[in-house]
């Protein structure tokens, strides 16, 4: 009878497994209750749960369920560059293209991964899991776990929900910060119109980048290239079918695999460490940090600039599209109604992405 | 042990990458921006 029972996975609980249940339940909570980046949250949420299910082997190598999406989708690096296809898709460089000054901000919102990289150093993490630490400040989520995958696999399931948990809350994060550095003159700083952006510009961008970018770090390649792959397809006009299809059917297929994938790394034996609060705590402060050298940058660019740039927009650098830059928006229209810091901020927003990309291919080609 | 140089060298590199290689995308966005006006200009 009592060899029966061992057959169940009641009899294989253990505390771990309980806790770990406890932060399924709560990811659910959050994507379903207060709607904090639901797509990512449920499937991730999901596989904590089912992982943390004794006896079913999900996480099994070369047998398992979860492992083959983990193995073929992560370890191949199949699904964050399709989710980049997708995001190429779905992203206007206009607003960049229209005010190129902005790509700097976008690079100085990347000082925070190279301060959490070494904050990590300090506490401890060797120069690999350093580098997956560092790169949550670029608050881009496919580029924070295919850096990981390939530097430090143990810390995907930290890094990655560090990533998605900070993104979903730079509403809360960015704003203090934001108040901290700015002058209430300066909030009110409005910018000129931005001029229309022809479509032979907006086509000709994404093939200059991919050359520029991928000649100066080749190991950033897989994300750049189809990044632009997918923005091309959007402004060439004449491919809507595959636009379309990166943009949604694609994007929300792998998006299953990746949540499902991250949340299935999160066993409880490799989750519940004291590493992976050190990851959490390294994450805010590189978020922190990113926020506060875009507004610093904005802010000494106008030292040189005849046209004042709003510094509110420089926090947008750090990429977590569109949200940040949703919040410069939020922010300069509280300082002064009439002032739409939207389409400005979408310059650095998207600029962050590429810089974050460059950052994760330095990362991978010197520690990797 | 932390390596600190392969550290340093990582931060120096991966700074001067970002902006290098964001600096030329500024390069060539005006760059191309003024080839188009020129050949628009020729083209009417």
């Amino acid at each position: 009878m009592l060899d029966i029972a061992f057959t169940t996975g009641v009899m294989h609980l253990t505390v771990g497994n309980g806790l770990m249940w406890l932060i399924a339940f709560f990811f659910i909570y959050l994507a379903i209750r207060k709607n904090y980046e639901p797509l990512l949250l449920i499937p991730i949420g999901f596989g904590i749960l089912i992982v943390n299910l004794p006896l079913t082997f999900l996480m099994e190598q070369g047998r398992g369920l979860l492992w083959r999406f983990y193995h073929y989708g992560l370890e191949w690096e199949v699904i964050p560059p399709l989710i980049f296809l997708g995001l190429g898709a779905l992203t206007d460089f206009g607003p960049m293209i229209a005010n190129p000054k902005t790509l700097i901000l976008g690079a100085g919102a990347q000082f925070g991964v190279y301060i959490a990289f070494f904050g990590a150093l300090i506490l401890g993490f060797n120069v690999q899991e350093a580098c997956s630490i560092g790169i949550i400040g670029g608050a881009d989520g496919p580029t924070t776990i295919y850096t990981t995958v390939r530097l430090s696999p143990h810390l995907l399931g930290a890094t990655a929900i560090a990533a998605y948990s900070y993104m979903s809350l730079v509403p809360i994060i960015q704003p203090p910060i934001m108040r901290l550095l700015t002058t209430e003159k300066e909030r009110k700083i409005v910018m000129k119109q931005l001029r229309p952006v022809s479509k032979r510009e907006k086509i000709l961008f994404p093939l200059v980048t991919v050359v520029v970018i991928c000649l100066i770090v080749p190991a950033a390649a897989p994300l750049m290239a189809m990044f632009m792959l997918g923005n091309l397809f959007k402004e060439c006009g004449v491919v809507r079918r595959l636009s379309d299809a990166a943009a949604n059917e694609l994007m929300n297929i792998v998006t299953i695999f990746l949540g499902v994938s991250v949340g299935a790394t999160m066993s409880a034996e490799h989750f519940l460490k004291l590493q992976v609060i050190c990851v959490f705590v390294m994450g805010i402060v590189a978020f922190a940090f990113s926020t506060a050298a875009g507004i610093l940058l904005a802010k000494f660019m106008n030292f040189f600039s005849t046209e004042k740039i709003n510094p509110l927009i420089g926090s947008a650098g750090v990429s977590a599209v569109p949200m940040a830059a949703r919040v410069s928006q939020l922010m300069g229209s509280k300082a002064n109604p009439k002032n739409f810091l939207l389409m400005h901020a979408m310059g650095p927003n998207v600029a962050g992405v590429i810089g974050t990309v460059v950052a994760a291919g330095v990362f991978i080609a010197l520690a990797g | 042990m932390i390596d600190w140089g392969l550290a340093v060298k990582i931060c120096v590199f991966g700074l001067s990458a970002v902006f290098a290689s964001l600096a030329l995308l500024i390069g060539a966005i005006y760059a191309f921006e003024k080839i188009l006006q020129i050949i628009e200009k020729r083209l009417n």
